[in-house]
């Protein structure tokens, strides 16, 4: 390490810590802050009311909290899964030793990786139209001229299609991890395993699974937060719909979507700030665990990067 | 069965190029087994290229779902508006015209959401890789009380999606009037500050694997600590830098809810940044495809020739849980 000056050490940090005071700290402890107070679009005042908000989020009949959490786990649960799945099974393809052009394969598949997924979120949504989306348009081939999914109005539809969406956009991402980690395992290890009589099913599981997993654990539990997460992809095709209950969110109204409709929503009146800055301290909380697990996951003190 | 079974790998044996007439019975019986080898491995052969054949179709399909989007849309903006109104499946324009990339570009104001996008996303990527740069520096070489603390501020701060607090921004760049003067800085800025969690981390873990004798005998040599970090570890980071900077800049191109609530649009939309433009396309009622499909293109290609320039230092500057791939 280099011995320095005090002052030295402070001049290379002082850009990070006046912008992280600044526009990182100033923003979370002010709504901190609004948390605890009853302050209203139309009630400018902030006065102290302890933790009545969080005690309505968490307990209030008409409080979203758990619904939006709920759908929000769903969603990251079956996109994470098929992340996984369809990223092994696409390693495992790429990684066969008779499977030539692996490179071009690779580039091919990368395409959605490389596309600037705001725009790509808009293409599907594009795709998806019930009339002339070449989705339901491929499905008129095969079932009929009446055939469509209502993709964007049905809230199972909806919320497979930004599953599809989101899966369409990760897993490439896996591809590439897992397969880093199957060409790291060296083929003696197979071959003997085979010469010792173990089918491949037995390979797979005895010997490519441990091997590969330490790598894909740290890279699951990222994208489980970047999914927890996902703004753009959902709200730009969906925009939190298809509501099926009045009284409640939209289907594909994950934790970010919430945030931002009931601020910036349609049907937002009477914005209950201190409501919101209460459910956006409970989501930092449960997002600042998460990222720490991750970390804590990620061995070898190796660094954890979105 | 099994005599004819044997003549039959005798003939073949013949036809490589074997002598059948062998001069003892044991070497003869040698030969056929070896023979009787060679036939067992080509039916293996067949039997294995049939999960190749799976494979490829597979990899086929896949190849097609992650394509499709994108050929779709090309194919799309190429059209005219033609074909994109009918409910039967059009893959490839009848007459393929680029009048939707002339009205894109003479009657959207797709120049300026270009500018816009730029400045903004430029603005922050600079900010936020010379601000990480030092920083990092300082974390990864000198040793000071609070420095762990500072780290796991960073990871904590990393785990706060800036959209949380997005009333607390509209304050902030009111407070500091940059609300209704600058909005783009202040879009920028907040950007900035986002970015630099990230790159901080990212480029401090990147300097972790570069030896720090290369400064010390550089120091020793009379160098002083700007010049040491200036010419030696800057110059050795640059995959971090180069991917930092990529992801910086990439994340703002795709950014859409913090510059829905600060950029209030004008009469065309012409102070818009270019995802906000793309979106205000899509009508709730009527989108005209074709000029959407020919934006998203326009919006596309730069950010994607860039990825293909810097595709080299991203495995290398990307330490994604330490994984190369």
């Amino acid at each position: 390490m280099l011995q320095v000056k005090r002052r030295t050490i402070f001049l290379y940090l002082l850009p990070i810590i006046v912008t992280i005071l600044i526009i990182n700290m100033t923003p979370i402890l002010y709504t901190l802050y609004l948390s605890f107070t009853n302050n209203t679009e139309f009630n400018e005042a902030y006065n102290f009311v302890g933790l009545a908000n969080y005690i309505h989020l968490f307990f209030a009949t008409d409080s979203d909290l758990f619904y939006v959490l709920g759908l929000t786990v769903l969603y990251v649960g079956i996109c994470v899964v098929l992340f996984v799945l369809l990223g092994t099974v696409t390693a495992l393809a790429l990684n066969h030793p008779r499977i030539k052009g692996t490179s071009i394969w690779m580039s091919l598949l990368l395409v959605p990786w490389a596309a600037p997924s705001a725009v790509t979120a808009l293409i599907w949504k594009f795709l998806f139209n019930y009339d002339f989306g070449p989705i339901n348009q491929i499905g008129r081939l095969f079932f009929g001229a009446h055939f469509g999914v209502p993709w964007l109005t049905n809230p199972v539809a909806a919320f497979a299609a930004v599953v599809i969406v989101n899966v369409w956009l990760s897993y490439p991402f896996f591809t590439v991890v897992i397969l880093g980690a199957l060409q790291s395992i060296p083929a003696e290890l197979s071959e003997a395993a085979s010469v010792d009589g173990a089918n491949g099913w037995q390979r797979f599981w005895r010997l490519t699974f441990p091997l590969v997993s330490p790598a894909v654990m740290p890279a699951t539990v990222l994208s489980a937060i970047t999914t927890f997460q996902m703004f753009n992809t959902v709200y730009l095709i969906t925009q939190g719909g298809p509501i099926t209950n009045p009284a409640r969110p939209g289907v594909t109204t994950f934790v970010m979507i919430y945030m931002y409709n009931e601020v910036l929503g349609a049907t937002a009146a009477n914005i209950h700030y201190a409501q919101v800055a209460a459910f956006a301290i409970t989501m930092f909380v449960i997002l600042g665990a998460l990222t720490f697990l991750a970390r804590a996951l990620s061995l070898g003190g190796r660094a954890v990067q979105a | 069965m099994k005599a004819h079974d044997t003549g039959e790998r005798i003939i073949r044996a013949s036809i490589s190029g074997e002598a059948v007439s062998a001069p003892g019975m044991a070497a003869g019986a040698k030969r056929i087994e070896r023979a009787q080898a060679r036939t067992a491995v080509a039916r293996r052969r067949l039997l294995s290229n049939l999960p190749l054949i799976f494979i490829y179709i597979f990899l086929a399909v896949m190849t097609v779902f992650a394509i499709f989007p994108i050929y779709f849309v090309v194919q799309a903006s190429l059209a005219g508006d033609q074909n994109l109104y009918v409910t039967t499946l059009q893959l490839l324009p009848d007459r393929p015209t680029f009048s939707n990339y002339v009205y894109a570009f003479t009657q959207l104001p797709v120049f300026n959401w270009l500018v816009n996008t730029t400045i903004v996303c430029g603005l922050a990527t600079l900010i936020g890789v010379a601000f990480s740069m030092t920083g990092a520096y300082a974390l990864s070489r000198f040793r000071f009380k609070g420095r762990e603390a500072s780290l796991s501020l960073l990871l904590a701060l990393q785990a706060f999606p800036g959209l949380l607090a997005i009333t607390a921004y509209y304050y902030l760049l009111s407070y500091l009037k940059l609300l209704n003067t600058a909005p783009l800085l202040g879009l920028a800025l907040i950007y900035a500050a986002g970015d630099l969690v990230f790159g901080t981390w990212n480029i401090k873990s990147y300097f972790d694997t570069i030896p720090v004798e290369l400064e010390e005998a550089a120091l020793i040599d009379g160098a002083s600590l700007r010049e040491a970090f200036l010419r030696i570890t800057l110059p050795l980071a640059t995959p971090a830098l180069v991917a930092s900077a990529l992801f910086m800049f990439v994340g703002g191109w795709n950014e859409f809810a913090l510059a829905n609530f600060i950029l209030n649009a004008n009469a065309n939309g012409s102070n818009l940044t270019f995802i906000l433009g793309l979106y205000s396309l899509q009508g709730t009622y009527h989108t005209p495809w074709g000029y959407f499909a020919a934006t998203s293109v326009i919006i596309s290609v730069p950010l994607m020739l860039l990825f293909v320039y810097a595709r080299r230092y991203f495995q290398s500057g990307l330490t994604i849980g330490g994984v190369k791939g």
